[in-house]
């Protein structure tokens, strides 16, 4: 009999984690854990709501919890309801995996303006994420996106759309960004090096309605990059009267942000040779994630390999929350795959001991929420989904709660 | 029938297909499951069947573990003119320009190397949000019926 294995954090690097472990060892008791009431993390609440094609990567993950001995346990933050040291008293090994979720702010004047928004905030408001239904972000008519990779294009794109663009996804119909006009792009780098990804560049260019140009006295040189091609694709096509306008600047630091009636009113920008200014109702900065608490730096810090997602004996690391902020899906998956090589030692050579999973859901019992209460909410979730749309999402903990409430009360009947 | 399924993947759903496959049909037929990183154009014999399963990656490119394949099958340019195959896409309608791309790249540079490909390249398209299983067992079903 293996051992013992509790993995921090339900996104796809947990899950893949799980997956990989589960092929190494049949008989591991492995449990996910998330302090979020439902499973998933960036696949559901990540992931942009016009991708369902990459969010159907949690058809794999249902396998665990329905063909493959994994158990879910929600509703159990570590650091809150339970420090990580008490986890690891009773599991045999721990993974934490639970991302990067904080936005990487600028550090210059006016950045903490109402008005100013981080990418990863916004995303989950637009996914329905429970602690961003409050957000309620007002964008305006002319909004700034901050930031040169694939986090950006989603929030263009999103922007950009118009609810009928949004035909299939799980996009709520009022959050549709209908009052923007103006959509600014704006890069550190030159347009030439973005990290944009030329597949998702081209499908700004399926919206009809958009039109898409750099801005007036900028350059876009030439190069074999794809991106290149992409955008100069995008700005040759023509649009003859679009009803949103997207500008693309290169090459710009931020110097300001201004104030305008105790909020964002524009943004300064400067490059060698050049500053400008842009009159703004609102910004989204997509420059990179973050660790929201120091803990993770505390962690890196005293690992014995980090490259290899060890931190201690019985307590590895994998996702972001190992790698920082790079890498997609697809790269998390091979490198979850690569740090299950290093769990799976740990729990053959593991007594068996540890009380594992058994002893959490005795001392937390019916606080916890279970793979039977995900099903029922993805249930409601598919059943209510109104026309063009293929879910509603519950987007508060009391809507969540209160589902799995009536599940349980009718599985007790 | 001996039969054996081949995924090409980069985020794992290419290979979890090939599980519901060989799931399904090892009844009826001896199924083998690998990796496309850990076969050989050369391993390719004409006693069994090929089922190839590929996903689409980055710019309509071949998904991660099929990559060292094709660089096998373009360097090496091995006779195939034995081996018979199928070939399955998953793929993407969100990205108009390159979708299915993968398999279909993957069924040209095997049929360049004059390898039989039985019936048509079946797609799946994620962005339906149906279960591609639902359109796979069938579409093998179908080839598997066509070569008895």
């Amino acid at each position: 009999m293996a051992g013992k294995l509790a993995i921090v954090g339900s996104g796809p690097s947990g899950c893949y984690l799980a997956q990989a472990l589960r092929k190494l060892s049949r008989d591991a008791e492995i449990t996910i854990i998330d302090r979020l009431p439902v499973p998933y993390g960036l696949v559901r609440y990540g992931v942009a709501a016009d991708h369902q094609g990459t969010k159907s990567i949690s058809r794999q993950f249902a396998r665990l919890f329905e063909k493959q001995d994994v158990a879910f346990l929600g509703n159990l933050e570590i650091g809150r309801d339970l420090d990580l040291a008490e986890l690891r008293s009773v599991m045999d090994a721990v993974v934490l995996a639970t991302g990067l979720y904080a936005d990487r702010t600028f550090g210059v004047p006016g950045a903490g303006l109402p008005g100013i928004y981080g990418a990863g905030e916004i995303t989950r408001y637009w996914n329905g994420h429970p602690d961003a239904v409050d957000l309620a972000p007002e964008l305006g008519a002319r909004v700034a996106v901050f930031g040169n990779g694939n986090v950006a294009v989603d929030l263009i794109r999103l922007l950009a759309k118009g609810a009928e663009d949004l035909d299939g996804s799980d996009f709520e119909a009022g959050h549709v960004n209908d009052a923007v006009r103006e959509i600014h792009v704006i890069g550190r780098s030159p347009l030439e090096q973005a990290k944009f990804d030329a597949a998702m560049i081209r499908e700004l260019g399926q919206l009809d309605h958009v039109a898409y140009q750099l801005a007036t006295g900028d350059v876009l040189s030439e190069s074999d990059e794809p991106v290149v091609a992409a955008l100069n694709a995008l700005f040759e096509r023509d649009v003859s009267t679009p009803t949103k306008n997207v500008i693309f600047h290169t090459g710009f630091q931020v110097d300001r942000f201004t104030e305008n009636n105790g909020r964002l009113g524009g943004v300064l920008l400067t490059r060698v040779g050049a500053d400008r200014s842009l009159d703004l109702d609102s910004a989204i900065t997509a420059i990179g994630f973050t660790a929201d608490t120091s803990e993770r730096a505390v962690l890196h810090d005293a690992a014995k390999d980090l490259s290899e997602g060890v931190l201690a004996p019985d307590l590895f690391a994998a996702g972001w929350f190992k790698r920082g902020p790079t890498g997609t899906i697809a790269d998390n998956r091979a490198d979850s795959i690569t740090v299950a090589g290093h769990v799976v030692e740990r729990l053959n050579a593991a007594g068996s001991e540890k009380p594992g999973r058994n002893a959490l859901i005795e001392r937390f019992d019916k606080k916890l929420t279970d793979y039977q209460d995900w099903l029922a909410i993805d249930a409601a979730e598919t059943h209510d989904a109104p026309a063009g749309r293929c879910r509603a999402k519950k987007p508060s903990y009391a809507a969540l709660f209160e589902t799995i409430e009536n599940r349980r009360q009718t599985a007790c009947k | 029938m001996q039969v054996t399924l081949l995924y090409g993947t980069e985020s794992g759903n290419a290979e979890i297909l090939c599980e519901d496959i060989e799931a399904d049909l090892s009844d009826e037929h001896e199924i083998e499951v690998a990796d496309l990183q850990d076969t050989s154009p050369e391993d390719l014999t004409g006693d069994r069947h090929y089922i190839f399963i590929c996903s689409t990656y980055g710019d309509g490119e071949l998904p991660a573990s099929a990559i060292s394949f094709g660089e096998a099958l373009e360097k090496d340019a091995p006779d195939l003119s034995a081996v018979r195959f199928s070939i399955f896409g998953l793929g993407d309608t969100t990205y108009v320009d390159t979708y299915n791309n993968g398999s279909k790249q993957l069924a040209e540079m095997l049929t360049a190397q004059k390898a039989t490909q039985v019936g048509p390249r079946g797609l799946h398209d994620a962005s339906t949000g149906d279960p591609a299983e639902e359109t796979a067992i069938p579409w093998v079903k179908e080839r598997l019926a066509e070569l008895q």
